[in-house]
């Protein structure tokens, strides 16, 4: 069941990894001019964003020191942003959609128990990701070398653990509304305002009083308050977004088990 | 000996819809039941009750001797969807092996026999599949793991009539061999030469449960027959099972219900050159069940 669900997104899995990869390096080849001009470069960035929009990318303070470089363009927005959405397709493809399209109809006919059906494709999942996360990682890890920003490796495999369990836990949720719902567009949404919402909440949000508390429920908070680029693994918060991500797989399990399926 | 199927009060309720109400039915091993009825009628959701894809709202279903959740009670059975959706990029062979390993293994020799018999090509894309060609996997699928109870929705939507027959036989082999089949269909004529007892359900409700022969024999069929010459109407008068007679020259045409034993009779003593009896039209059967049953339930109707 496993080895079915990975040759079905090999190519998906495949193009975005490329994908990901890709912009990896783009960014970070421009790193380059930045190191050599940051006299040049930090404070016509800090002048080219007001102050809300400078928070939505995650301060800008450091764009000039490797890791700050690396945190902005890479860790802040667009690599964990580009996995998510990838996780969430790849859930989607899980049981959404064959749903959607009749071919689960059959899959459910099979000797094969729900519950059991269900672990399959969510270990196809963690295991898609963990090769896109991976890959990325040795680009990035690749990347860094070249244009010398000086951040260790295991500041990178820190990050990119982040990367991985945030890209997991959106996944998990597309997963599970897609298990209870039998619906891509439910389990999309859902995804879909859950990222907007925590992502602003944690950035805008934090010099807003009233909603400050919300960054609670706002997996971005576990994904970069622990600054894993400058302090190395920040194991609590990890293991928050790797517990609510075990927590919804079980619940993907349950809702799927007492369901319908195509109805 | 267990029943293969054994439902009692089996209902299923879509929310306020109604798929199937109170279904209460046997169908012992060595069988083929034809499930009849128009679309829409609770056939699909029969089936998918017995497969467990879906849950009954009231009642209990059991196959094989055991609940069709466990997947011990699964492996026991074979399965064709009514919409048949494959995975499109997979080639036939692929997805077939797949499904055997996921079925506790199938021997390649056994797909293959079963592909030469239907004429099947394994090897392209299945999105290239045309419709009949895709039923053909659809089938292979149902039966290649030797299951002791089949189960086909609406089997025969889109095969040539060679493949039919083809189907038609190895549904016989398979009663042969002492397992059960159950298919669906909203056609008489598809089911009536292979199945031994007929089940008719329309709008939630399972009407009937007869064999064929007897179906055949209660059904109203159109006849009309042409003669040398001019027949006196008198000759055809007043023939037990004979309504709606009309006869026009060397040409009688009437309906009859049930045998047809005394309207041949009475032919037989004038020189018959033609003579053509419709099938009997599975509509018109359903509305002979249908005004008996209003007589036994005076539910009323849910829109």
């Amino acid at each position: 069941m496993i080895t079915r669900s990975l040759r079905d997104v090999r190519w998906v899995l495949t193009w975005w990894t490329a994908g990901v990869s890709a912009f990896i390096v783009l960014y970070l080849s421009v790193y380059g001019n930045i190191k050599q001009s940051p006299e040049l470069y930090g404070p016509a960035m800090l002048a080219k964003f007001p102050g809300p929009l400078r928070d939505l990318m995650g301060g800008l303070e450091d764009m000039t020191s490797g890791a700050g470089f690396l945190q902005t363009v890479v860790y802040q927005l667009f690599v964990p942003m580009l996995c998510i959405a990838c996780a969430t397709l790849l859930a989607n493809r899980a049981l959404a959609t064959p749903e959607e399209t009749g071919t689960l109809e059959l899959i459910v006919t099979l000797p094969v128990d729900r519950r059991r059906l269900v672990l399959a494709r969510f270990a196809a999942l963690v295991l898609s990701l963990l090769v896109l996360t991976a890959v990325t990682l040795l680009v990035a890890a690749g990347m860094v070398t070249l244009v010398s920003a000086g951040v260790p490796f295991g500041r990178i495999l820190a990050g990119h653990t982040g990367v991985l369990l945030i890209a997991l836990f959106y996944g998990t949720v597309a997963l599970t509304a897609g298990a209870a719902t039998g619906r891509r567009i439910v389990a999309s949404a859902v995804v879909g305002v859950w990222v907007v919402a925590g992502y602003a909440v944690t950035t805008i949000g934090r010099s807003v009083e009233g909603i400050a508390w919300l960054k609670w429920v706002s997996p971005f908070h576990y994904y970069s308050s622990g600054r894993p680029l400058y302090e190395g693994l920040p194991v609590g918060d990890y293991l928050v977004l790797a517990g609510a991500t075990v927590v919804l797989a079980l619940t993907a399990v349950l809702a799927f088990d007492r369901r319908d399926v195509g109805v | 000996m267990t029943a293969v199927v054994q439902t009692e009060g089996l209902t299923k309720y879509y929310g306020k819809r109604r798929g199937l109400e109170d279904l209460t039915l046997e169908i012992q091993p060595g069988e083929v039941f034809g499930y009849l009825g128009p679309n829409g009628a609770g056939k699909t959701t029969t089936i998918r009750l017995l497969l467990d894809v879906i849950r009954p709202t009231r009642g209990t279903v059991r196959v094989l001797g055991g609940d069709p959740r466990e997947p011990a009670t699964r492996a026991r059975m074979g399965y064709l969807p009514g919409d048949l959706v494959l995975e499109e990029r997979d080639r036939a062979i692929d997805y077939l092996r797949f499904l055997g390993r996921a079925r506790g293994g199938v021997p390649a020799a056994r797909i293959e026999a079963l592909a030469e018999r239907f004429d099947a090509d394994l090897s392209v894309p299945m999105r290239k599949l045309s419709k009949g060609n895709k039923q053909k996997i659809g089938l292979i699928q149902a039966f290649m793991h030797e299951p002791e109870f089949v189960i086909l929705d609406e089997p025969t939507a889109g095969l040539d009539p060679l493949v039919q027959q083809e189907f038609l036989a190895l549904v016989r082999e398979v009663r042969t061999s002492g397992r059960t089949v159950l298919m669906s269909s909203h056609v008489l004529a598809e089911v009536e030469n292979v199945s031994d007892r007929v089940g008719i359900v329309r709008a939630g409700r399972l009407v009937a449960v007869e064999n064929v022969a007897v179906l055949r024999e209660k059904a109203v069929r159109r006849v009309e027959l042409h003669f040398e010459s001019p027949v006196p109407r008198d000759a055809f008068d007043d023939l037990p099972g004979v309504r709606d007679l009309r006869v026009e020259g060397a040409g009688v045409s009437c309906t009859i219900d049930g045998r047809p034993d005394a309207l041949i009779k009475a032919a037989a003593r004038f020189t018959v050159v033609h003579l053509v009896s419709a099938e009997p039209d599975l509509e018109e059967i359903f509305l002979t069940y249908y005004s008996h049953e209003e007589a036994h339930h005076d539910h009323p109707q849910p829109a």
